[in-house]
């Protein structure tokens, strides 16, 4: 691992389009701004790890594990055909 | 095109039920390409079946249907790699999985499908929302998010 030692407000850059700003710095928290090409997804390490273990266990589901899942279906929720983010 | 799968054999798919994942999903990197399939038994169910690895495929349904308070919050960064001009044209689905009790649904990472653009991304919702909403017959209320 490489490690640098910045101050509040110092920028590490990664490649030549991403720039990690040091934003605040209170007792043991450190802000931590972003700038990178929306393509690349930026996650707290622990989030991103749980969601790569349950893709993992998810992909392992075989029909026969979801036959019984329209059991479950609320008689009263939105009709299928698309649910819009806010 | 023809793909072979563990689940469901050789299977045609059209390129309209092609979906293109620019990021892959995470754990599942090198999966770019997806058809979404619709269960043989079940019209509550979808697959994700990836057209390059047969054996990977996902279970999706609609969340609300299942949540029906569900109101995903997806941060604009996380939405603007999908080029969706119009939320209207935006589909969302959640992956099911399974814990020791039974069926869950992942509303922490729902799945946003640009449908005119044929093209998808698994976001971070915002919240703290379950990456395992359990399903049970008599539902807990989800938890109002912060």
């Amino acid at each position: 691992m490489l490690v640098l030692s910045r101050q509040r407000d110092e920028s590490i850059m990664i490649g030549d389009n991403i720039v990690v700003t040091i934003v605040d710095i209170r007792g043991d928290k450190v802000r931590l701004g972003i700038n990178a090409p929306s393509e690349i997804p930026v996650h707290r390490q622990e989030v991103y790890e749980a969601i790569q273990r349950e893709n993992l266990r998810a992909s392992r589901l075989e029909p026969g594990d979801t036959q019984d899942i329209g059991t479950f279906a609320n008689r009263n929720a939105a009709r299928p055909g698309g649910d819009k983010p806010r | 095109m023809r793909i072979t799968t563990t689940r469901f054999g050789c299977i045609d798919v059209e390129a309209s039920d092609l979906i293109r994942f620019p990021s892959g999903m995470p754990g599942l990197e090198d999966c770019r390409e997806w058809a979404l399939l619709a269960d043989a038994s079940n019209d509550a169910l979808g697959w994700l079946q990836s057209t390059t690895r047969g054996d990977v495929a996902l279970a999706v349904v609609s969340p609300r249907r299942f949540v029906p308070e569900y109101q995903v919050r997806i941060p604009r960064s996380e939405l603007s790699p999908l080029a969706l001009a119009d939320m209207r044209q935006a589909q969302v689905v959640v992956v099911v999985g399974q814990n020791g009790t039974g069926l869950t649904l992942n509303l922490k990472a729902p799945i946003v499908i640009n449908l005119e653009a044929r093209t998808g991304r698994q976001v971070v919702a915002s919240g703290d929302l379950p990456l395992q909403y359990e399903l049970f017959h008599e539902r807990p209320s989800l938890k109002k998010s912060a």
